[in-house]
């Protein structure tokens, strides 16, 4: 397991964007989460496909940047999925209601 | 020679047309967005060499110059409903100066008993409190036609168009007829969308004096009923006390996707929600509680609300971990971390004896 490090690769196919997350999200790291993630909230990234298999926590500040980006896609017409998200991360977005508002599968 | 001479005139004048094409579409789809109108299409078309060409080797000598030909620029609104051309033609009033002399409405020089063509057409200019550049002052002189029609006038000028045919008097007799009855169809259509939208609107208008009047066991739940009901933020108590666990940010999503669960849940009226809610938010907040202390969770989407007094009725009803699943399935879709998910849940509503 990661510390408190998140890594985050962005690549594209075929005009869709992946993302792979790897470690966790808190208040250490959730300002460089946020600037690693910044080119996706623009620009032609408009399918964003979010594999969260190596993201092994996330706190406030990780949900604040999700929703920033959901925002960001849904208002360019886009769509954002995460998935493989593990038991205890989904677990997170279900107690505050965040998977009433991004598409988890 | 006279053809020729208009010709050159057209090419004189190509800039000023350009102009003129930017400015009214950009004048008239901010018009249009101003008064909240959603229009099918805003077309603008510079007409062609060729189609000009044509034009006047047809009636030539009609024109004495390329002024009086009004259509060089062409606009043209397409609305969804027939009724909407009235409302956006009087805005056009507004908009620009109306040469009154060569405006149809084509919508009422058919006969009686005939159907055919149905379009508004104005010849208009560009009023000069609108735009004025002393350099071009052409721009405010030459005029140009805008023409206004319903979607499925539009498909019919555009079918018969098609067809080869500029007048009913070129069609054969025998295909005359068949267009007309189409016409009249279409025409019949066009008045039924109108009339259904006007009853549609009657209809929501009522629902929200009756959800406001608060006899809430008369208003039947749908989604008209139910959205104009979230408008009285009716979890808004409940949500500000969860949220308070952790001095969290309330996050403003919408709940509109729950009001299929609580149908399926045999929600029949605005005031069956109202006892579910009263019966269940003690319960859904101890739920709350028990998944929020502690995290530092500071930020909560409303329909956190909605989502534990669901969980907390179908407990309290006996449904269990299969009927947990359900309103899972139903609202995330088919995953098999539905099954986690209700048997966390079910585990933390014995704890706090829930069940």
């Amino acid at each position: 397991m990661k510390g408190n490090i998140m890594d985050v690769t962005i690549t594209k196919d075929e005009g869709k964007t992946f993302v792979k997350l790897d470690g966790r999200i808190d208040t250490t790291n959730a300002d460089q989460f946020q600037h690693d993630i910044l080119p996706l909230m623009g620009g032609d990234n408009l399918d964003i496909d979010i594999d969260c298999s190596g993201m092994n926590y996330t706190s406030s500040q990780g949900l604040r940047i999700f929703l920033m980006l959901q925002k960001s896609v849904m208002s360019r017409g886009g769509k954002l999925v995460m998935r493989n998200m593990n038991p205890l991360v989904k677990e997170v977005f279900d107690i505050t209601g965040f998977s009433n508002i991004i598409t988890i599968i | 020679m006279h053809c020729e001479m208009i010709l050159d005139e057209y090419h004189e004048k190509m800039p000023f047309y350009e102009k003129m094409k930017s400015i009214v579409t950009e004048r008239l789809g901010a018009c249009l967005e101003e008064n909240k109108i959603v229009v099918a299409g805003l077309e603008s078309r510079i007409k062609s060499e060729k189609s000009l060409t044509g034009k006047l080797e047809l009636k030539g000598s009609k024109y004495q110059t390329l002024d009086d030909i009004t259509d060089i620029l062409g606009v043209r609104i397409i609305t969804y409903y027939s009724d909407e051309v009235d409302v956006i033609s009087a805005l056009v009033e507004k908009l620009f100066d109306i040469d009154w002399d060569n405006s149809v409405d084509k919508r009422k020089m058919l006969e009686i008993d005939r159907f055919g063509y149905m379009s508004l057409h104005y010849v208009c200019r560009i009023p000069e409190r609108m735009y004025h550049d002393p350099a071009m002052p052409q721009l405010n002189q030459i005029r140009f036609e805008l023409q206004m029609r319903s979607t499925l006038q539009h498909v019919w000028a555009n079918m018969y168009h098609d067809m080869g045919y500029k007048s009913d008097v070129e069609i054969p007799a025998e295909y005359q007829r068949n267009m007309s009855r189409l016409a009249g169809m279409l025409e019949l259509v066009d008045e039924q969308f109108s009339r259904i939208r006007k009853e549609i609107n009657d209809y929501r208008r009522n629902v929200q004096a009756l959800v406001a009047s608060g006899d809430f066991d008369e208003v039947p739940l749908n989604g008209d009923t139910f959205r104009s009901f979230l408008e009285l933020k009716p979890f808004q108590r409940l949500a500000d006390k969860i949220a308070a666990i952790n001095q969290a940010e309330l996050y403003e999503d919408d709940l509109m996707s729950y009001c299929h669960i609580l149908m399926l849940m045999g929600m029949r009226t605005i005031g069956d929600v109202v006892r579910m809610r009263n019966e269940n938010e003690e319960g859904a907040y101890q739920l709350a509680l028990i998944q929020l202390a502690g995290t530092g969770l500071d930020i909560v989407a409303y329909s956190v609300v909605l989502q534990n007094i669901c969980i907390v009725y179908i407990l309290t009803q006996g449904f269990g971990e299969a009927g947990l699943e359900r309103m899972f399935k139903l609202l995330y879709g088919e995953s098999e971390y539905n099954v986690q998910r209700a048997h966390r849940i079910y585990e933390q509503a014995k704890k706090i004896n829930l069940i």
